[in-house]
This record gives structure tokens, C-alpha cells and sequence, in this order.
């Protein structure tokens, strides 16, 4: 008995699991609030039933069917098209950027580099006011640039492509070069191949951090049509101030693409977090 | 941090390669300076001046915008706020984030499972987030009240002496503003740096408890001589980003008052105000962006300070414990 408590290691268990009930609970409480009947939600019928009965699609169909005023479909493609896009343009933007830092020799390499380090302790906060005028003076504001383009620029990829580059052998770039390769044919056939683990960290961080941006689509867009999901919420949220139901249905709509990719690719992010000391956002 | 890893290959024989270099690193330079570098200077000068934004004309008035800021009582509010958050979020949430990381690391099995569910907050939006957490925190209907309610009243039916549950004022009550957000935000961020201890966890070589174990100590004083020490590098981290991340709190605030009024709120007597919704209020809501930039460069200057001296402790520290 003695021994099986020991080895079965219930009691890290236990309070392990309760831990991760308290995690979780928040999370459930959000699809089991959005599945309810308004009634039950707010007359307390509903509100220690974790299981909702009867299970309604209404609040989800409140929040589909209010298009003109709430474009949930267009807040969704917004913000797969910009996160999508944002992670595209990084990765390759910062990739060649990367090569050139670690692997190419040129005049101001270091210095530039070394600028670009220092930057990263800037709050994002401190750009937020001049980022706005920039993007009202270059005639960008409300569009799909002002969504992307101030995304795309911070210099955290360069760095971390950069330090994953340094740890390839130079003699595999040595042989390409004796092949023939060029600086591109070098990058693109010997550098990305082996960098597969820092491209797909860089993408996925990329992409969850720019679905997930809120403050840039806030002061950035105005317009209902160029909104993202986040910002989305807080508009519908503005409307349906104590209507928990559809609140709830809407933020599931927003959480849940991302929660699916996220336990798709669980195993990179959680082993690329500890690769490269990235905390998430 | 360190810029080179161990065995970097930067070969110094090989010829230079000119403008090309250059022509690489191009694209990203050109987003880098555009819509960081630049917003950086511009910042500076726009917090020099007295900005209207419907304004035409901006007079430069030196470092008033600053010494206004000193002199105002709500800076000084959204700083004691912002402070109070922080001194409650990064050591508390820290503190959460060892633990979780040190259960994992002992579990033989089931690890993933538990790594997975107390990330899974990490990944959600802070609009999302708030916005369940403002249900959550409903001071009628909301989650916690009812089970707290309900523990208390089973508390009571079993004979506890205890008072019949006044439900709590989670958002209502200024005094508890602040320790509710920063409730949601430990909830919502643990994971992230639980992650990040596992990773320092693992770096502690097995042999170092070994030697321990054979030596007789305790685990109790297994952590306090071998993990807690070897992981200092990674509390480093964790505390210094904590604290940068910490610092910059908007979003919560934003939803749970500012967006739910559609005006200018920011909680019952301003008690979710923070520094950087302050700079969001007076320059999006008041129209002075001169004045919002400056408490930004505050913020900025603050959280700049706290990094100094942070990496200054652990430096004196490892010095120290090389001796």
C-alpha cells in the first residue's frame, strides 16, 4: 500500500489536478454560458448547472445574426488574414535579415545588430501614440497595413533566427559555396532546411501574438468593417453589457480557432518556449 | 543575455561581403525604422510639445508635459495603481509558476496533460479573457460568488460558527479592483513562465541531487541548496520580463471599464487606472497625445530603472557566490 502511494504519486496528484480544475473551470464556464437559454442565465437557474439544459444555439445565432452591426465574419477573416499575413512577411523579412547578421560580413553589421537588441526592452505602449499619427500622415490608418506592417517590426525574430543560425556548422556553408551557391542559394538551401524548429517557433509565436494583439487594432482601425476579433469583443461586449449569453458565445468564437491550434501544435510551442526563453507575448 | 551562444561561427577569415550584406538585412531595416525606430524619436518629440490633436499648431514647451504629469493627482493615482498591480502580480505570480513547475518536474507521468491545461490561458486574447473574467466576477450571478457562497453555507450546515456569505465586490469595490485583476492576470500568465522554470529545471543536472540525496539532505533542503541557486538565471528572467509585462497593464482595465462604459471610465473611483491606460485616456479620449507621450516616456524611463537595477542585483549576487 505504502509503496503504491509512493510510486503512483497520488498526492502530487491531487493537488495537481485540483489546480488544474481551477485552470480549466473558467474556460468551461465560457462554452457552458454560451450553450444557455438567456433565461437561465440570468434569473440563476442556469448558474451552477455546468451542463446547460436544454443546450440552445440561440446565443450563438444572436451573435451570428446581428451582421450589420456586429461583422463577426469579417472580424474573423481580418484577423486570419492579418495574423497570417503578419507571420508571413516576419518570417521572411526576418530570415534574410537573420542571415545577414549572422553570416554575411559588412560594414556597420554590429553596430546596426546591437541597435536592434537594445530596442527590445521598449514598451509596446511607448510607440502606441506616435505609431497613430505615422499611420494617419503615410494615409494607412484603418487599413490592412496599419494592421500589419507595425506588427511586422519588431526586431525579436531577427534576433532569434539569428542565434539558431550561429549554432550551424559553417563547413556545410563552405561546401554550397564550393558548389556554387550564391548568399540566397546558401540561405535557402542549406540555412532554412536546418532551421526548421526556429522558423515553425517564430511562425506559430507570430501568428497566436498577432491574433491575439489588442492594442494596435484598437487606435489603428476605426472603421466596424476593419476590426479584428479582439477588438471585435469589446465592441459587442459595449453592447451587451449584462447579456452574459451572447457575450460568452462570442468570446468561444474568438478563443476557440486559436485553442485548436494551439493543442495541434502543443508539443512545438511548449518545447520552442523553453528553446528560446520566449514567453509568449 | 548573451548575444553569441557557446560555438558560434561567425568566421572572421572570409572576405566581406559588401552590399550584400546589407541588401539582406534591407527589408527588415526599412519596417524596423518606419514603424519602431522612428515612433521611438517622434515619440520624444511629440511629448515636447503641446499637442492637441485636432490642434494646427503644436508649441514646443521643453519638459512641461513631464513636470505636468508630476504635479498631476491622477498620474499619481494610475502610478500607485500600477505599482500596487505589479508588486501583487510578479511575486505571487512567479510564485505560482515555480510551483506548477516544480510538480511537473517531479510527476513520472501525466505531465503533458497538466503542462498543456495550465498553459492553454496563455494563448487566449486578454479581450476574451476579461471579458469571461467579467462575468466570472459578477457580483450576483457570477461563478465565484456562488461557490463561494455555497462553501460557506455548507461551512455554516456543518456547524462552522461562520457569518451567512455577503457576496463579494469583485469590480464594485475599489479596494478590490486592483487584487482582482491581478487574480485574472496570474490565471491568465502562469503558464508562460511555468514553462520557462520547467526549462531551467531541466537544466539542473541530475547529479547535483544525487550528490545531495547521499549527503542526507531533505528535499526541503534539497531546493533551498541545489534548485534554488542553480536556478537563478531563470528567476532572473522570468522576474525581469514579468515586471516589463507587468508594468504595461491596459488591457484588462480597458475591458472590464473603459470599453463597458464606451467613455472614459476606468473602474469605481479610479481604481483600475493604470499608467498606460492613462496615456490611453488622455490621448485618445482628452485629445493630448503631447501630454499622453510623456507619461509613456514615464513608463518607459520606470520600467528601464527596474531592469538596471535588476540585472545590477544578480550580477552583485553571482559575483558573490563565486568567492
Amino acid at each position: 500500500m505504502n509503496r503504491w502511494l509512493q510510486r503512483s504519486q497520488i498526492w502530487l496528484h491531487i493537488p495537481m489536478m485540483l489546480v488544474a480544475v481551477l485552470f480549466i473551470a473558467p474556460l468551461l464556464w465560457m462554452i457552458s454560458t454560451s450553450l444557455k437559454a438567456p433565461d437561465d442565465i440570468i434569473s440563476g437557474l442556469g448558474t451552477m448547472q455546468w451542463i446547460p439544459k436544454p443546450i440552445t444555439t440561440e446565443n450563438f445565432r444572436n451573435v451570428l445574426g446581428k451582421i450589420e452591426e456586429f461583422p463577426i465574419w469579417r472580424w474573423t477573416f481580418n484577423s486570419v488574414f492579418v495574423s497570417l499575413a503578419v507571420t508571413f512577411l516576419v518570417l521572411t523579412v526576418d530570415a534574410l535579415a537573420a542571415f545577414a547578421y549572422s553570416r554575411l560580413r559588412w560594414a556597420g553589421r554590429d553596430r546596426i545588430f546591437g541597435m536592434l537588441v537594445a530596442t527590445m526592452l521598449v514598451p509596446g505602449q511607448v510607440l502606441l501614440i506616435p505609431l497613430y499619427l505615422l499611420i494617419r500622415k503615410l494615409g494607412i490608418f484603418d487599413t490592412y497595413a496599419a494592421l500589419i506592417l507595425p506588427a511586422s517590426a519588431s526586431a525579436f525574430g531577427v534576433f532569434l533566427l539569428r542565434q539558431f543560425f550561429l549554432t550551424i556548422p559553417m563547413e556545410l556553408e563552405e561546401a554550397a559555396r564550393l558548389d556554387g551557391c550564391g548568399p540566397l542559394g546558401i540561405l535557402r538551401h542549406v540555412i532554412l532546411p536546418l532551421s526548421k524548429p526556429a522558423l515553425a517557433t517564430l511562425g506559430i509565436f507570430t501568428f497566436m501574438g498577432t491574433w491575439n494583439a489588442f492594442e494596435g487594432p484598437l487606435l489603428f482601425t476605426d472603421s466596424a468593417a476593419m476590426r479584428t476579433l479582439p477588438v471585435g469583443i469589446t465592441i459587442f461586449q459595449g453592447r451587451y453589457n449584462i447579456e452574459y449569453g451572447p457575450m460568452m458565445a462570442a468570446a468561444a468564437l474568438a478563443a476557440i480557432p486559436v485553442t485548436i491550434a494551439f493543442l495541434l501544435f502543443q508539443r512545438h510551442i511548449i518545447k520552442g518556449i523553453s528553446l528560446t526563453g520566449l514567453a509568449g507575448r | 543575455m548573451r548575444i553569441t551562444p557557446v560555438g558560434a561561427t561567425i568566421s572572421p577569415s572570409r572576405r566581406g561581403d559588401g552590399a550584400v550584406g546589407l541588401l539582406f538585412a534591407l527589408p527588415h531595416l526599412i519596417l524596423f525604422g518606419t514603424f519602431l525606430l522612428a515612433p521611438v524619436i517622434y515619440g520624444i518629440y511629440i511629448s515636447l510639445h503641446r499637442w492637441h490633436i485636432l490642434a494646427k499648431e503644436h508649441p514646443l514647451i521643453g519638459l512641461a508635459n513631464y513636470s505636468a504629469a508630476l504635479t498631476d493627482d491622477i498620474f499619481w493615482v494610475a502610478l500607485r495603481n500600477t505599482v500596487y498591480f505589479v508588486v501583487l502580480v510578479v511575486p505571487l505570480g512567479n510564485l505560482v509558476s515555480l510551483l506548477l513547475a516544480l510538480g511537473l518536474a517531479s510527476l513520472r507521468r501525466g505531465a503533458t496533460f497538466y503542462k498543456i491545461v495550465y498553459y492553454l490561458p496563455v494563448i487566449i486574447s486578454i479581450a476574451v479573457v476579461a471579458v469571461l473574467w467579467r462575468w466570472i466576477y459578477n457580483t450576483e450571478i457570477g461563478l465565484l460568488n456562488l461557490y463561494l457562497g455555497s462553501v460557506v453555507n455548507w461551512l455554516r450546515s456543518i456547524g462552522l460558527p461562520l457569518r451567512p456569505f455577503e457576496p463579494l465586490p469583485w469590480l464594485a469595490n475599489p479596494s478590490w479592483v486592483m487584487p482582482s485583476i491581478a487574480l485574472l492576470t496570474i490565471w491568465w500568465t502562469a503558464g508562460a513562465n511555468m514553462v520557462l522554470y520547467l526549462a531551467g529545471l531541466g537544466n539542473i543536472p541530475d547529479d547535483y541531487y544525487e550528490a545531495a540525496a547521499i549527503d542526507g539532505a531533505s528535499p526541503w533542503q534539497r531546493f533551498w541548496a541545489v534548485t534554488w541557486p542553480l536556478l537563478r538565471p531563470t528567476t532572473l528572467f522570468c522576474l525581469v520580463f514579468s515586471v516589463l509585462g507587468a508594468f504595461q497593464v491596459f488591457g484588462q482595465s480597458y475591458v472590464l471599464f473603459t470599453a463597458v462604459s464606451g467613455g472614459s471610465q476606468s473602474g469605481p473611483a479610479r481604481s483600475g487606472l493604470t499608467l498606460a491606460l492613462y496615456m490611453y485616456l488622455q490621448g485618445f479620449r482628452q485629445y493630448e497625445i503631447g501630454y499622453g507621450t510623456a507619461i509613456a516616456y514615464l513608463l518607459f524611463a520606470i520600467v528601464l530603472i527596474l531592469t538596471v537595477i535588476q540585472f545590477r542585483l544578480l550580477e552583485r549576487r553571482d559575483a558573490s557566490s563565486k568567492v
